[in-house]
């Protein structure tokens, strides 16, 4: 009686829902990027990368299969539909397994998709429970996600593989913003702050470049920032982990690799009013290559240098600024977020129209660089007098 | 515990009762009551034993007066040397003498008490009054003095019998360490004992078990350290124990243990006498059976099973981490064939994008699924294990080269199974190899059969489900009135010295509280030297 009882308990749990998608990892297609753009029409069209470990492996192992052609080790597909699962799900009369999608990689948006906005649109991205949200996600200039993830570069067999590896490097070059696809959800929930993504372009049928970034206004791509630019607004934004940043000295140049460093924003308020909008960047950096005349060994001169790669960087953040001020009218660094912490009531007035307000604002823009260390040697490279 | 009753069908049993006629039996063809006679008692030995060919009955007469006498004893469990010089040489020849000398003939109603006290120059002589009892003792090995005129027996000790010397136990070696193990001759095992405890509290209490094997079985606590209870109750359950033969001390275990309906073993089993008296000084029984070189110790809880002798004679910081390592090899060997299953089955979002890939190509050319795949190789791995267990050492090592060289290679080459199942195997089956008892090892290895199963069919959410319902089950376990998860469940704080980690035994000075020892420290465990104080 008690064994029966006990079975019976056991036996309950098989009620409850488990994991009902038992797909083995044989029969399905592992999905590594995804472009979306829109057709001139409106329809939207889903591009994916799928790679095919099979083909994978013999090219890795170098075992040429019988002599014949040598199987690619991604295929691209790309469908149209009404909406992105419509294009997901119809895609499957042309693949021949599941798309599984938890492996994405990347997700490049297209720039028309961009420019109708993307707020509504990543809808089924946030509500599928295949998403990765550490998927990085960028945008395409001048080219389609298409011809992107068609390329075949040298370096990687899987191009989805090498643009993440590009984009990664971003943490020794700060000259992409990288956006994941958790941070793209805050950000397009966040009132306070407008989207920045990542740019890709492309180089050649083997090579892509992400560098600079595409920025939104409400939603919708409104332009792009350039390498520089990118920087300037990682510096405000206190997302630089290490740089290198080439400042001009007397008869020479001079590159610095700034390895720390912080931003803060801050907006000062006069009777109840913002006055000015203030950016403070405190950096340090080590002198990695210097090609000049001038010897390094006094205190003097050092801090010389640290006012040039002061305003070398003041002068990015300015340019960056006066961009989003005038050109995109949109609060991309998130002076909003300041206001809404420290004045919630000003900001429930202002809510709406904060990109304009931001606008006219003036900057008080200060940047405190130290020169911390000169390498292995103090003097430039030069015959000893 | 119940048994199910099984009665033979009333038609068997008539058939049974034709062919076994009356009286073959010899304790209905003679009264068992002790005579007076020498030639009658005789008879009821004959009657026993004519039949069997190692029994030696020798008649002599004793002393001037020629009073018939008799030896009964068993070939080959006495020492030849023994009763020729100690009993027969005495009795028939130098009580003569001493009759001639004093020049006055013993009295034959003294006769007795003169071969006891004079005669028989042997460590250990009882008398015995029952033909039951004389039974026992001549057929353990003692020898059965029968004298004319008397309805009593003399027993002498002679035992001596081919045995096994003390060896290094091969199921429990050590690197550093004492290297004896118990052998098949209980004597010997509590001699063992005695050597490394000599406190007089020490107790070794024998029973006899099993009606017609009547083996030894001891039974070793500390007076004064083991709680009174856990010794009543042990005996209590030695003393239930009905049945005809025991062969080895195992079986014992299968009588006594608290729950037979489970495969987690609930009693510590061991061939090292350092770590019984280890257990006797925590406040533990130890079994110990005549004919098994294997100790039982009890109660025993879930973590013993982990613990190595050598835990205690190495440096405990090393021993620490070897502890722990056992306790990751325990959960890889009953989990990672089944976590590889849900994962390559359900969830490939788990695992870094690189890994699935790779995982994907190497599984490209396999047609099964993940499940049937796994499933094949434990089952491989396990008849490999089997085979090479069974087989003489020679052939040991061909199975192992065979299997694992040329299968493992051969299945992969052919698309049967993946590479990364190979390796899931072999990983599992070495890290179920690195707990140290034979027994928990084989038990939480087999566990990985049922979770592989509930990860084909539910995914990581089924094999929580059984990591859950196989924790409940071991909570639920006892050892002999102590929960199997102590210190874990329920908590004891002061255990947890020597429970994950080993402490430094500076530490230590406690006896673990699981066991409820009379005595808690350690340090005052000697009452006779704390009473001269």
């Amino acid at each position: 009686m008690k064994i029966k009882k006990l079975a019976i308990v056991l036996m309950l749990p098989i009620l409850l829902t488990g994991c009902w998608d038992n797909v083995d990892l044989a029969d399905i297609n592992i999905v590594t990027a995804m472009g979306i753009d829109k057709a001139e029409d409106g329809k939207v069209i889903v591009t994916v990368q799928v790679v095919e470990p099979a083909a994978l492996q013999s090219s890795s192992s170098g075992q040429a299969r019988g002599g014949s052609a040598q199987p690619k080790p991604v295929f691209v597909e790309s469908y149209e539909g009404e909406t992105i699962s419509d294009a997901l799900i119809s895609m499957k009369s042309i693949v021949d397994k599941r798309l599984f999608l938890s492996t994405i990689q990347v997700l490049i948006l297209g720039e028309r998709f961009c420019k109708d906005g993307i707020n509504e649109a990543l809808d089924f991205l946030h509500r599928d429970y295949q998403s990765e949200y550490l998927t990085d996600v960028l945008v395409a200039k001048d080219v389609t996600p298409e011809q992107i993830l068609k390329i075949q570069s040298d370096m990687e067999a899987i191009p989805a593989m090498y643009i993440k590896g590009t984009i990664e490097n971003t943490a020794i070059r700060a000259k992409v913003k990288r956006t994941t696809l958790i941070e793209l959800f805050k950000d397009i929930k966040n009132k306070c702050r407008q989207v920045t993504i990542g740019q890709i372009t492309k180089v050649n049928e083997k090579t892509v470049k992400t560098e600079g970034s595409a920025v939104f206004k409400d939603g919708k791509l409104v332009g792009w920032l350039d390498q520089y630019q990118t920087r300037g607004y990682l510096f405000a934004t206190d997302k630089v982990k290490s740089t290198i940043v080439n400042i001009p000295v007397t008869n020479g140049k001079m590159s610095i690799e700034v390895s720390n460093s912080s931003g803060k924003l801050d907006v000062e308020f006069k009777n109840g009013e913002p006055a000015k909008l203030s950016i403070q960047v405190n950096l340090e950096g080590n002198i990695v290559e210097y090609i000049g005349k001038e010897t390094l060994d006094s205190p003097g001169n050092i801090y010389k240098l640290e006012k040039i790669l002061s305003q070398e960087v003041k002068k990015e953040i300015v340019m960056t600024l006066n961009k989003a001020q005038k050109d995109y009218s949109s609060d991309i660094f998130g002076f909003g977020t300041v206001v809404h912490k420290y004045h919630p009531h000003y900001w429930e007035k202002v809510m709406d129209e904060w990109n304009d307000v931001f606008s006219r604002l003036p900057a008080d823009i200060k940047v405190e660089a130290k020169i911390r260390r000169a390498g292995l040697i103090k003097s430039p490279m030069m015959k000893d007098e | 515990m119940k048994y199910i009753d099984n009665q033979p069908n009333p038609k068997n049993r008539k058939k049974m009762e034709e062919n076994n006629p009356p009286k073959l039996k010899s304790e209905e063809q003679v009264d068992l009551t002790l005579d007076k006679e020498v030639g009658k008692n005789l008879e009821k030995f004959k009657a026993f034993l004519k039949d069997s060919s190692d029994v030696v009955i020798r008649e002599f007469s004793l002393g001037t007066q020629s009073i018939p006498c008799a030896l009964v004893y068993v070939d080959g469990l006495v020492n030849i040397a023994v009763i020729n010089e100690q009993i027969l040489k005495p009795m028939m020849y130098q009580i003569a003498l001493l009759e001639t000398s004093l020049n006055q003939p013993i009295q034959p109603d003294k006769i007795f008490e003169v071969v006891k006290l004079h005669a028989l120059t042997v460590g250990e002589v009882k008398e015995v009054k029952t033909l039951d009892d004389a039974f026992l003792r001549v057929l353990s090995g003692e020898v059965a003095v029968i004298i004319d005129g008397f309805d009593k027996i003399l027993i002498a000790n002679a035992r001596g019998w081919p045995q096994r010397g003390i060896q290094e136990p091969p199921s429990e070696t050590v690197i550093r360490g004492p290297r004896e193990g118990f052998t098949e001759t209980l004597r010997v095992n509590t001699a063992l004992l005695r050597r490394k405890i000599k406190d007089p509290n020490l107790v070794i209490k024998t029973v006899q078990v099993g009606r017609r094997g009547k083996t030894d079985v001891a039974y070793a606590y500390i007076k004064g350290v083991a709680s009174q209870e856990l010794v009543e109750e042990v005996e209590r359950r030695l003393n239930q124990i009905d049945v005809d033969i025991f062969l080895d001390s195992s079986q014992i275990e299968q009588y006594i243990q608290d729950n037979y309906l489970t495969y987690f073993p609930q009693i510590e089993v061991t061939e090292r006498p350092d770590k019984t008296v280890a257990s006797l000084a925590e406040g533990r029984v130890a079994i110990l059976m005549d004919n098994s070189p294997f100790a039982l110790i009890v109660p025993a809880t879930f973590y013993q099973f982990f613990q190595s002798a050598e835990d205690y004679y190495e440096r405990w910081i090393l021993a620490s981490i070897i502890r722990l390592l056992r306790w990751s090899g325990a959960i890889l060997a009953s989990l990672t064939p089944a976590l590889y299953v849900a994962i390559v089955s359900f969830h490939p979002g788990f695992i870094p994008t690189n890994l699935v890939i790779s995982i994907a190509a190497t599984r490209a050319t396999v047609p099964f699924p993940a499940f049937v795949e796994a499933l094949l190789m434990e089952i491989t791995f396990e008849l490999l294990r089997e085979a090479g267990a069974r087989l003489p050492r020679a052939i040991g090592q061909t199975i192992g080269i065979v299997g694992g060289l040329i299968v493992g290679d051969a299945a992969v080459r052919a698309g049967i199974t993946s590479p990364i199942m190979v390796i899931v195997v072999a990983i599992t089956a070495i890290a179920s190899f690195i707990i140290p008892s034979y027994s928990a090892a084989m038990a939480i290895r087999l566990l990985r059969f049922p979770f592989i199963v509930l990860a084909a069919t539910f995914g990581i959410y089924g094999v929580m489900l059984g990591f859950i319902i196989l924790n409940v089950h071991l909570v639920t376990l006892k050892s002999f009135g102590v929960s199997y998860m102590t210190p874990q469940a329920p908590i004891r704080y002061q255990d947890w010295k020597d429970f994950l980690i080993r402490l430094p035994s500076q530490i230590m000075m406690r006896r673990p509280t699981s066991t409820y020892p009379v005595d808690i420290d350690r340090r005052n465990q000697d009452p006779v030297k704390e009473e001269t104080q």
